[in-house]
This record gives structure tokens, C-alpha cells and sequence, in this order.
């Protein structure tokens, strides 16, 4: 049977709060780190992974279509006037043209695509015909 | 420490670990007592029980370890061994009291060393135990020595029942005597206690 001296020296000794021991090291930090991801963070991930995928993908069809557009529409520039060659037709083709090279080989070459006047015939023609002697 | 011979006066655990002779082969694994043998393993949610039981009971635990070996250091690493154990094998979750349970467990820690049970000199009293009210870090160092010279199993007691806030029952059961025993030896330790403490006031007054 406590007395109330013996409980008033209780409540005094209870005054005195026991220090806590430092923290275990398993509980603050490899605690959490034992834990595995929870199935929202796995599924986040995967969404994310997908998303990325397809923004990359996405990316590599536009630069493929740019090419291509660009690519097409090359050969249609590269089309050398048929036009007779004025000083202003050469420097607007050769300003449309992929490179210097290609926009003289162009020139060079160009298909004959307006037909002759009657009764004329071209150079090249008539060279390639003649037997020339040296 | 003297064993007593009565048998426990209830059944808190299944079964409680009896102090041995020194000889006896103890493991860490061991220390707390053995529940169903039903292995639980580690989970989440049983580490944050475990997490909490430590923020609930962790000062009283370590205190209760210090007043049975003195050996602050060895003591820490007696409460964290046992709750490290508790969060891998689960048993905690199964205790019907596991604030006693545990109290158990860092007992059975603290005399598995075999420093505590070699020891035959007075407690070391140096570190403090206890955050001093109003900063009296005299009456801190008072109640530090006053414990310290207490015998044993009236320190055990008084820590358990002031500080751990179990009741004599559990304490009984705890340290396998009667609860007539456990508040019997209550009474002694408040009473020892209090004479020493108000004696070193007095002398601490007198010298003034």
C-alpha cells in the first residue's frame, strides 16, 4: 500500500525523463532501403519509359519525313531550265541547286527537252557523226 | 543476481526464460522469449511497429539496461541487437503485452554479457540517464547514484515500475518471482531511495 509520501516521490522521480538511445540504423536508413518500390512507382516507371520511347520515336519520323520531304523535292529543283541560259536563269538555279557541281553537270547534261526547229540540227549531232582525223 | 524459487504468478509469455548459470550458452537469438514458434518473418508493416514500439519504449528500455549493467554503450547496443531482431523474426507483432516482451528481451540481453555476469563491483554511474527537470543536472547526478546503490534486484524493480510503468504483475512475471515479491521489493528500493537521496541534499545544504 503506496502512501502519499510515496506517491509524491513517484510523481518527483517521474519528473526525470530516461534519455532515448540513438536511433537504430536499421530503422532509419536501411529500413527504407530494404523496402522494394511499391507497384505504383514500378508502373509509373513503365509508363515513363513508354512515353520517352514513343516521344524518340516520334522524333525519328519527323527528321526521316523531313529528309524525304527534302529529298523530293530536290529532284524537282534540280531540273535545269530549258529556258535559253541567261546570266539571271544560272544564278537562280545555281542558287536552287544541292551544289555547284551538281547544278554544272545539270546544265551540262540536260536532257533536250524542247524539241529543235525543223530543218536544224543540234551539234553534238552532227560532231558524233563526222569522222574527224587528226 | 539471486534467483528466486517461487514460480511466476501468471502467464504474460507462453514461456520465460529462467536466469541460468553463466555456463549456460546463450545467443542473442535467444534473448527474447519464445512465442508459438511461429516464425513471421520481416514485412513492413511489422517494421513499423517495431519503429514505433522503439519511439514509445526505447528510453525506458535503455534506461532499464544501464541500471543493470551501467555500461551505457554496451547497453545501446543491447536495445538495438533486440529490436533489430524483432523487425527480422516478427515476434513482437505476436506478444500479447510488447512493452513487457520486450523489457524481457533487452533482460535477457543485458545478462547474456558476460561482463554483467563477471561483474562484482558497483554500478558505473558516470553518463547520464536521465534529461534533468529545470535543469537540475545535480538532482539528475543524485537520482544516477542513489539507483546505483541500490541492491540488484530492487533497481530492476524500481526501474521497471517508475520508468517502464509495468505493473507489478508483469514485472512478477517478468522476472519470474510473485507480484508480492515485485512490490514487496518495490517499497525497499522507494524507500532506500528516497532516504539517500534526501540524505545527500541534506549534507550537499550543510556544506553550504
Amino acid at each position: 500500500m503506496q502512501t502519499p509520501d510515496d506517491e509524491q516521490f513517484e510523481a518527483y522521480l517521474k519528473r526525470f525523463h530516461p534519455i532515448a538511445p540513438e536511433s537504430v540504423p536499421t530503422l532509419s536508413v536501411g529500413h527504407s532501403s530494404r523496402r522494394s518500390p511499391p507497384l505504383g512507382i514500378w508502373l509509373a516507371a513503365v509508363a515513363a519509359t513508354l512515353v520517352i520511347g514513343a516521344v524518340i520515336l516520334h522524333i525519328r519520323n519527323d527528321r526521316v519525313a523531313v529528309s524525304n520531304t527534302v529529298t523530293d523535292a530536290a529532284p524537282v529543283e534540280r531540273h535545269a531550265p530549258s529556258d535559253p541560259l541567261t546570266i539571271r536563269s544560272a544564278n537562280a538555279w545555281l542558287a536552287k541547286a544541292p551544289s555547284f557541281k551538281a547544278a554544272v553537270d545539270e546544265l551540262a547534261f540536260r536532257s533536250q527537252t524542247s524539241p529543235l526547229p525543223q530543218g536544224k540540227q543540234s551539234a553534238v549531232t552532227v560532231l558524233s557523226k563526222e569522222k574527224i582525223r587528226l | 543476481m539471486p534467483a528466486e524459487n517461487t514460480p511466476p504468478s501468471g502467464g504474460v509469455f507462453l514461456s520465460i526464460r529462467q536466469e541460468s548459470s553463466p555456463e549456460t550458452d546463450r545467443s542473442i537469438d535467444a534473448d527474447c522469449p519464445n512465442i508459438e514458434n511461429r516464425p513471421v518473418g520481416r514485412t513492413d508493416r511489422n517494421a513499423d511497429e517495431i519503429e514505433a514500439l522503439y519511439r514509445q519504449h526505447g528510453a525506458a528500455l535503455l534506461l532499464f539496461a544501464s541500471a543493470m549493467s551501467g555500461d551505457r554503450a554496451r547497453d545501446q547496443d543491447a536495445v538495438h541487437q533486440v529490436f533489430l531482431k524483432a523487425i527480422e523474426n516478427g515476434s513482437v507483432s505476436q506478444a500479447i503485452n510488447k512493452k513487457a516482451y520486450l523489457f524481457a528481451c533487452v533482460r535477457n540481453a543485458v545478462l547474456n554479457d558476460a561482463k554483467v555476469q563477471h561483474r562484482n563491483m558497483p554500478l558505473d554511474v558516470d553518463s547520464a540517464w536521465f534529461s534533468p527537470p529545470d535543469r537540475d543536472y545535480a538532482g539528475e547526478q543524485n537520482l544516477r547514484r542513489a539507483i546505483g546503490e541500490l541492491p540488484d534486484d530492487q533497481r530492476e524493480v524500481i526501474v521497471l515500475h517508475v520508468w517502464g510503468e509495468l505493473t507489478f504483475s508483469e514485472i512478477a512475471d517478468l522476472l519470474g518471482v510473485t507480484s508480492n515479491t515485485a512490490a514487496s521489493r518495490y517499497r525497499y528500493a522507494l524507500a532506500k531511495l528516497r532516504g539517500s537521496m534526501l540524505a545527500k541534499e541534506n549534507s550537499c545544504a550543510d556544506s553550504r
